[in-house]
Formats: C-alpha cells, sequence, structure tokens
C-alpha cells in the first residue's frame, strides 16, 4: 500500500460555489517563466478562446475579472440556459455537439447589454487568487472534474451527498423513499463519523434532508471543524459548506459570504479555503493524515472552453417539463467542468490530473466520485449505489509519493490589505 | 509549521464589501423554501408527537421511544438565536 494511504483517516471536502475551470484556473495555462509556459499540462485557457455575442462579433476570454460586481444579475446556470451555453443554440436532437459557445448570449438573455455580457467570458489572472492557484500548483489540480449535471446548485450537490439526484435537474426538494443513503449515513451506520460543517445558523446549510432525518448528529458548524481540528477529534469523512450571505456577526461584526457565488466576494471565499487548509495544516497530526478536496459545486453560467463528456447513467431520468429544454434527460452526460484540487503532503508537488485532453491516459472526475471515495476507502464499497458512483473514479490513489518536508508545504496568513 | 518563505499573504476584501441588503439570488431564496418545507415537516413530527398521551406509556420501552423522538425535536432548539 502507497505510504499516503497507509497514513490517510480524514477526507475533508470543501465545495464552493458557481465558479468554472478556465474562470478560476484557465490562467495558468498563460504562465510563461523564462519563454516557456510554467504550467504547460494544466487545460487551462490559450487566450483565443471566444465566443459570438448577439451583435455577431467573437469575444475572446479576457484576464479582467474582479472580486465582485462583475457578474450581478447572476449568470444563468439553470438547465435551458446551460444547453445553450453548452451546445451553443443548436435544438435538442440526435447528433447534436458540444461547442462550447453560447455563454455570452445566454448572459445577454440576463443583461440585456451586449458589452455586459462580454464579462461571461473573463477570468482570473493567476495572482489574483494566490490560494486557489498556489494549492493547485503546488498539489494535485484535476483538468477533468466536472459537475455531475448541467444544471444549478441543488441537484448537483445532490451528487456530492448521494452519487445522485434521485432524478432532480433543477433546485426543487426532493424526498427520497430510495434506499440509497447519504455518505454520512453510510459512514455512521457502517461505525464511522462523518460530519457536514456549514458556516453558522445565518447561513446553515443547502442539505435540507439529511437535516430533516438526522440533524444533530451529522452537523455542526464551522466553529466545531476549526475546535475539531485543534483537539484531533476530526471525523473521517467531514463536508464543510461556506457561508452562503452577507450577515451580522455575534459580536456585531460583519461577515461576508465565502462562497464565491457571484455576485459575493472572491477574495472572501480564497480566505476561507485558506482558513479550511490552515487548520488541518497546522495540526501536524492531522496533516499528515488529511487529504482536502476543495471542488466547486457547479459553473455558475461562467465560460469554460472543455465539452462536457458522456457518463454512466443513474438509472434516472428527468422529464421535458422538468428540465426545460423539450427532451428528457437521463443523466448521461456531464455538467461544465469545474476547478477542483486535491492537498496532501503524500501529492508530488505539481500533478496535473489529465482529463478528457488526454484520451489515453485522461480520468473524467464528477461529483459522484465524492461518496464513490469515500464509500470505497473507508467502507470497502459496502453500500447501495447508482451505477454511475459505483463507476465514478476515485482521487485517493493520488497520495502516491512519500510525505512532503515542512519547508515544501505552503501556508498562509489571513491579513489585512 | 511553515518558515516565512514559504508563507503566502491572503489579503482582505476591501471595505464596503459586506452588504447584507443585496437582493437575495434564486440559490437563497431556494433554500429559506426548503427550510420552510422542512418546519412544516417537522411540525408533523410535533403534532404527532403532541397526540401521544405520556400517561399511556406503560413500559420503558414506550417511554423511551418516546423520549427519543421528543429530545430528537427538542435538542434542535436549544441553540435558537433570541427573538428581537
Amino acid at each position: 500500500m502507497l505510504v499516503g494511504l497507509d497514513n490517510l483517516k480524514h477526507i475533508v471536502v470543501l465545495m464552493m460555489e458557481n465558479r468554472s475551470f478556465d474562470h478560476m484556473l484557465g490562467g495558468l495555462s498563460l504562465v510563461v517563466e523564462n519563454g516557456v509556459k510554467k504550467y504547460p499540462k494544466i487545460n487551462g485557457l490559450t487566450g483565443n478562446e471566444s465566443n459570438p455575442d448577439t451583435a455577431g462579433n467573437a469575444v475572446k476570454v479576457q484576464p479582467n475579472s474582479k472580486f465582485q460586481s462583475q457578474l450581478d444579475p447572476d449568470p444563468d446556470h439553470h438547465f435551458p440556459g446551460v444547453d445553450l451555453q453548452i451546445f451553443g443554440g443548436t435544438p435538442p436532437g440526435p447528433g447534436r455537439v458540444a461547442n462550447m459557445q453560447g455563454f455570452v448570449k445566454d448572459y445577454f438573455t440576463q443583461t440585456n447589454d451586449v458589452n455586459r455580457s462580454h464579462n461571461i467570458m473573463y477570468y482570473f489572472t493567476p495572482d489574483k487568487l494566490p490560494v486557489l492557484t498556489t494549492l493547485a500548483t503546488q498539489f494535485a489540480v484535476f483538468n477533468g472534474w466536472f459537475s455531475s449535471i448541467p444544471g444549478p446548485t441543488i441537484c448537483n450537490r445532490a451528487f456530492a451527498h448521494y452519487g445522485t439526484s434521485f432524478g432532480q435537474v433543477g433546485m426543487d426538494i426532493f424526498y427520497t423513499l430510495d434506499p440509497i443513503l447519504s455518505a454520512y449515513e453510510r459512514m455512521v451506520q457502517g461505525g464511522h463519523m462523518a460530519k457536514i460543517y456549514y458556516y453558522d445558523q445565518q447561513s446553515s446549510t443547502m442539505e435540507i434532508v439529511n437535516i430533516l432525518k438526522n440533524q444533530p448528529q451529522i452537523f455542526a458548524t464551522y466553529s466545531q471543524f476549526i475546535a475539531d481540528c485543534q483537539n484531533n477529534l476530526l471525523p473521517e469523512y467531514s463536508f464543510i459548506e461556506p457561508c452562503y450571505n452577507d450577515h451580522p456577526g455575534a459580536d456585531g461584526g460583519e461577515i461576508l459570504a465565502s462562497d464565491q457565488h457571484p455576485d459575493h466576494n472572491v477574495q472572501e471565499g480564497e480566505r476561507f479555503i485558506a482558513s479550511v487548509y490552515n487548520a488541518i495544516r497546522t495540526n501536524p497530526t492531522l496533516w499528515g493524515s488529511t487529504a482536502l478536496l476543495i471542488v466547486y459545486d457547479e459553473h455558475g453560467g461562467i465560460y469554460d472552453h472543455v465539452a462536457p463528456p458522456a457518463c454512466t447513467p443513474d438509472g434516472y431520468s428527468a422529464k421535458p417539463a422538468d428540465t426545460g429544454t423539450g427532451e428528457a434527460f437521463n443523466f448521461d452526460r456531464l455538467g461544465v467542468r469545474v476547478p477542483a484540487v486535491l492537498v496532501s503532503p503524500y501529492i508530488p508537488k505539481g500533478t496535473v490530473v489529465p482529463g478528457t485532453e488526454d484520451p489515453a491516459n485522461g480520468r473524467i472526475f464528477e461529483h459522484a466520485s465524492i461518496p464513490a471515495t469515500v464509500t470505497n476507502f473507508f467502507l470497502n464499497g459496502d453500500a447501495k449505489r447508482t451505477d454511475r458512483e459505483k463507476k465514478a473514479s476515485t482521487f485517493v490513489d493520488l497520495l502516491s509519493g512519500p510525505m512532503r518536508p515542512d519547508s515544501d508545504i505552503p501556508y498562509f496568513t489571513l491579513g489585512g490589505n | 509549521m511553515a518558515t516565512p518563505f514559504n508563507a503566502i499573504k491572503v489579503p482582505k476584501p476591501e471595505a464596503g464589501a459586506y452588504n447584507p441588503n443585496r437582493p437575495a439570488g434564486l440559490l437563497l431564496q431556494a433554500q429559506a423554501l426548503h427550510f420552510r418545507a422542512a418546519l412544516l415537516k417537522h411540525q408533523e413530527e410535533l403534532t404527532s408527537l403532541l397526540a401521544i398521551d405520556p400517561k399511556s406509556l406503560k413500559t420503558e420501552g414506550d417511554v423511551s421511544a418516546y423520549v427519543h423522538r421528543t429530545t430528537a425535536i427538542l435538542h434542535t432548539h436549544a441553540a435558537r438565536p433570541k427573538r428581537k
């Protein structure tokens, strides 16, 4: 067994909100050092990717992203809108090809402003995102991690919890009588500990089904996560939810949303990612026994250049009335690509997990990879699961190296401006 | 612990980023709807429990089942915020 796997006792997943891979990490491909690309294996941007706008002009990607105020109104990321983004407006039917040419057109439907619709092609330069880009380049970044559904938050997060959305492609609440349990319930039934840490009571959770069935056993706040890290009480599996709204703190201070959902402040999200990382990083026992996955639930309507691939169906079908496209959806293709980074001292520096750009060696991940990894690693796969989850790629094999020395590991200081 | 060599400073958002008056997006509106649905389920459970006369509980098993269901409801209220 790999030494990293031998020492692995905790898996922590931090799921952020609504940003695409190219928007957050695509700029890494354009970093040049001494005349050569510094990160040639990362499948980011060339700088020449474009989308047509409603005036017929080709709109290129641009390094103009700001932390806030550019993506208001919130870009469309519901099923029909994402269909337009992926297929460029070609109506559903046999043989249509995903060309990723409808992002600007779709954003125009909300902005009604040609110039403002171009904002959807903006991306961050790596210097603006020191936390995410540092972790991506110092540990493992996935070229091929996709949202599970070409749709919004709730159904995508369901895949991270259950390995299926039980046929949902939207934001509706769902109750299931299906025997498929969440990863947390599986863990608890198997004699393990698992928790969802939501930020605080004002922000709470997006995982309502589990609240109804299991609170308070599997829920705790983020301050408890920090305490559990300090006291070596972290469960085997932890899922962290960022703060979803701006609200007053208990001491009268200002708590900013840290989920990075447009139009929330991206820099605050960077600080939250750093806070989670530091909580693990600063405890030597935890650092040597934990894998931290940082992943985004879906792309939020923001441009990415990689066409989502097909996937194993999960056995459900969404009706045409639910998809809004006039066509049923059989959960047989993935949503738009999202940033995903795996952190552990056993991951060789600069690991890039190839995706669809490498047909021979590429590995495709999606949110069903999360319960699949947890269930396979802690429970030897012993749980009722969808075929989709059973066949999903798992990620702990990436802990393939010897433990890296402290001098080789970054640390974040959360300072002022 | 990391050395200063590999410490990376993460700046704060600029002043004025905080805006609790920002209109709630579809996600937060959906979250509120889901919480209301959760409350209705909660109410069903509460109504069902209140229909049980504690004097009708004859065995330790009866009482433990009742206390289990009741504790599950009351415990979540322990940390409820004060009303303004």
